[in-house]
């Protein structure tokens, strides 16, 4: 603490230094007078001369109790207001009290901070509407990502995560979030990315200088197959290099997606059914030839040898039926060939139609019944619907339309109803023989059907109402009891950081800049305050922190079950009842899950010692410990506030101008400690403290001499 | 006097086995080889059955199918239809069109007799 030795210590010193020189040059003079004056003054100098050096030192020492409160001390004050007004909080107002003796100081200070404010103001306004632009195409780009169909991952050459959308966390089947600075060897095979990497450094290396690559089609890129990193899905796509304005070096590299295991899976369960084809065919059909033959060179065969013969050959054809039964089964449930087909909301699909319909032919289609998933090409099949409404229209005169979705056993019909007779089965083929739009590749309706292994047909549903149907196959995944991480997630969730790409990996992590590190602020709420004493975790929250920005889209937060009942003192503090707690997971399920959304993140609490003392006790119960740095708040603000003695999450929260929500909910509280942290980073800037392990130094520092205060 | 059964199939062997085992079971059997002769039988015979092949020449066993549904002097002829096409949508579309069963090739011969008769005998039943 440069400042106290700077000032404090410097003017204690000066009037020591005063206090010192008074009874010695008092001494003197007295010394000098006894000489003169003879021995017998000497009882008379020592007690007036002592009087008065008595008097003096006292003078002295008051003179300097009065010097240090009203004019070191409200220095200092100024001068921490200044700092937190010039680092943390520009509206934070001067100390009453500050100044002291020199109150034109203060006032000079007011003025200068009120000049500072308004020219402040005038950037901060600048730089805001260049933010906004800048967030507004932040926001377009996240929201293009988030409507992709393939995964999207942005990495530095660190493997560090920048960007991710919702698509590659279900292609990845992560369940909350990616982690922005997490590495994404973490989820994915890492030999197949480093490999890729390397052939395209190597690539860009060999041809130093140009702008682009020898082949703009191929580009810095290359295909990528890999397994996820628990190997049970595999993914398939693109990894490109992110390269600098002028294309010589790389700094990163983008990696999209798409889940492939099924389409493997399908691969694999079409080569065995080829082979047990063939091979269920040999054997029976063997028998039965062999038997035939034998029947038929010899026709004088009677009795038991005939009866036996005959059977081979019935039993062999039995055979060969279940087998193809068999066969023609499983080869029906096997999604063949290339045709784009995925899971779609029948809602969706027919919308398209009802819209199409009426916009672009003028013929009413209105949607009935309820929703259901079903698994095609959309685009074809409303081509298909498309072309069969307007020949039903065209052909009979129907005006109006009713579209459908029923499921039956086997999948899903879509049913087109109008008024008025079916259409007959040689029309509709007629129909189904025409080659759609253009954009389809001259594909016929026919040929749709055969890619979804469908048929199509039209009946009456009652009297003087047709309906054509179209039976099309289930979902491939059991939508409706599946809620997906995607509809957990936030709908604008901060899942970008590109500011990462800048960051080096440096030395040990006490070295690393604060600045550098990646955080998770988190915060806990109990039972009580006594963990020794049997008081449990009942919810634990935490928010990442990476750049400097408080991440609110990358949260943790869990109620947890206590094993006990809940004090009714603690629920005024936190709200959380026994009802609410009530069939959620124990401490040990959730701090597993807590310590992977941790990874080696430096934890932040306000009183740390406290949330981490509970996290220790579960220690060895769950078999996970938490040995990653802490940072305590309550200490660092000690640290950058040593003037007040106020250090309470609020008061805190106050001087730095952080407005309070959700205060005493363990999220609400990671959230308010979050930003009071980051503005700390640049207190802690402005006073030199640069670096992790000097942070952790200057707290080390406030707890030693908490501790020598709590002795007296 | 026996019941008419008409088969219709393009392919001989099947042909002769169904004709073969039909007669057997005391029913007159008649033969079309596709979608024009089986009308033709149709009007000619009226039988009580029709084995009714799906892949035919000229016209195949759908539109068939739908013919006879569709003249309201044939609505009480039976329709069994056998295809070598084993996907549920056909199976589907078939009954949707008005055939009584779908039996799907390889089929046993045994199977069609008793599913042949097996119908036949209902009628019988709910018409006396």
């Amino acid at each position: 603490m440069p400042f106290v030795k700077s000032l404090r210590a410097r003017v204690a010193g000066s009037f020591a230094l005063i206090g010192l020189a008074v009874p010695a040059v008092l001494g003197g003079g007295l010394w000098l007078a006894a000489e003169r004056l003879g021995d017998g003054s000497v009882p008379a100098l020592v007690l007036f001369g002592g009087g008065a050096g008595f008097a003096l030192l006292f003078l002295v020492a008051w003179s300097w109790q009065n010097f240090d409160t009203r004019f070191v001390a409200p220095l200092r004050t100024l001068r921490r207001d200044l700092e937190t007004i010039i680092h943390a909080n520009p509206d934070h107002e001067l100390s009453e009290h500050a100044g002291g003796y020199v109150p034109e100081l203060v006032d000079a200070a007011r003025e200068t901070t009120h000049a500072l404010r308004s020219a402040r103001g005038e950037v901060t306004s600048a730089i805001d509407s260049a933010t906004r632009m800048a967030d507004e195409q932040k926001g377009r780009l996240a929201t293009i990502l988030r409507d992709l169909h393939e995964g999207v991952i942005v990495c530095n050459l660190d493997h560090q995560i920048l960007l991710y959308n919702k698509r590659a966390l279900e292609i990845l089947h992560v369940s909350g979030e990616l982690g922005l600075g997490r590495s994404l060897l973490k989820f994915l095979n890492r030999d197949p990315i480093l490999h890729a990497l390397e052939r395209l450094t190597a690539r860009m290396a060999a041809q130093p200088g140009e702008a682009g690559p020898e082949d703009p089609e191929e580009g810095w890129s290359t295909l990528l197959v890999c397994s996820t990193s628990d190997g049970r899905y595999t993914v398939a796509g693109r990894l490109s290099l992110l390269t600098d304005a002028g294309e010589e070096t790389a700094n990163g590299y983008v990696v999209t997606i798409d889940d492939v295991t099924q389409e493997l899976a399908v691969l694999g369960r079409r080569d065995r059914l080829l082979r047990e084809s063939v091979d269920g065919i040999r054997d029976p059909l063997a028998s039965i030839r062999a038997a035939i033959e034998t029947l038929s060179d010899n026709p004088e065969l009677e009795g038991e040898t005939r009866a036996a013969l005959e059977g081979v050959v019935r039993n062999g054809c039995e055979t060969l039926s279940h087998h193809l039964d068999r066969m023609s089964g499983e080869y029906r449930e096997i999604i063949t060939g290339h045709w784009p087909m995925s899971d779609v909301f029948s809602d969706n699909l027919l919308d398209c139609v009802v819209r199409r319909m009426t916009e672009e032919h003028g013929i009413e289609c209105v949607l009935e019944g309820g929703p259901a998933w079903l698994h095609c090409d959309s685009f074809s099949v409303v081509e298909l619907l498309d072309h069969l409404i307007r020949r039903v229209h065209e052909h009979g005169g129907a005006e109006r339309f009713e579209l459908e979705a029923q499921v039956w056993d086997r999948g899903i019909y879509i049913d087109v109803s109008w008024q008025g007779a079916p259409v007959p089965v040689s029309l509709l083929d007629t129909w189904l023989g025409e080659q759609l739009r253009e954009s389809l590749g001259g594909l016929t309706g026919r040929d749709i059907l055969e890619h979804h292994k469908a048929e199509a047909w039209c009946d009456a549903a009652r009297p003087g109402v047709a309906r054509l149907r179209l039976p099309l196959p289930p979902p491939v995944e059991d939508h409706w009891f599946d809620p997906g991480a995607s509809s957990a997630l936030p709908s604008r969730p901060e899942f970008y950081d590109f500011d990462l790409l800048k960051r080096m990996t440096s030395g040990t992590l006490e070295a690393r800049p604060l600045r550098e590190l990646m955080y998770v602020v988190f915060d806990t709420e109990t039972t009580g305050l006594e963990p020794s004493k049997g008081d449990e975790m009942i919810s634990i929250a935490g928010v990442r922190i990476v750049n400097g920005r408080v991440l609110s889209g990358e949260t943790f937060d869990e109620l947890i079950h206590p094993g006990r009942e809940i004090p009714p003192d603690s629920i005024r503090f936190h709200g959380i009842t026994d009802d609410m707690v009530r069939g959620k997971p124990p401490a040990a399920d959730v701090l597993a899950r807590f310590h992977a959304f941790v990874g080696d993140a430096v934890l932040v609490a306000h009183n740390a010692a406290f949330d981490m003392k509970f996290l220790e006790l579960k220690e060895s119960e769950t078999g996970l410990r938490f040995e990653n740095a802490v940072l305590d708040t309550v200490l660092l603000s000690a640290f950058v506030h040593d003037h007040s003695g106020e250090h309470t999450l609020d008061s805190v929260a106050e001087r730095f101008g952080i407005e309070i929500q959700g205060r005493h909910t363990a999220l609400g509280d990671s959230m308010v400690t979050a930003h009071v942290f980051v503005r700390m980073l640049d207190l802690l800037q402005a006073r030199q403290i640069e670096t992790l392990g000097e942070a952790l130094e200057v707290s080390r520092q406030i707890v030693e001499i908490r501790r020598r205060q709590a002795k007296y | 006097m026996a019941q008419t059964v008409l088969v219709v199939d393009d392919e001989p062997s099947i042909v002769r086995a169904l004709t073969y085992l039909l007669s057997r079971a005391s029913l007159d059997v008649q033969i079309a080889k596709d979608g024009d002769e089986a009308l033709a039988a149709i009007e000619a015979h009226r039988p009580s059955l029709v084995l009714l092949d799906v892949m035919l020449p000229k016209r195949d066993g759908f539109e068939v199918c739908e013919m006879i549904r569709a003249n309201p002097d044939w609505r009480d002829i039976r329709i069994i239809m056998l295809t070598a096409r084993g996907r549920d949508a056909d199976r589907e579309k078939g009954l949707a069109l008005g055939a009584d069963a779908y039996l799907t090739k390889p089929f046993s011969t045994r199977e069609v007799l008793a599913k042949v008769q097996k119908i036949l005998a209902a009628d019988v039943q709910s018409a006396s």
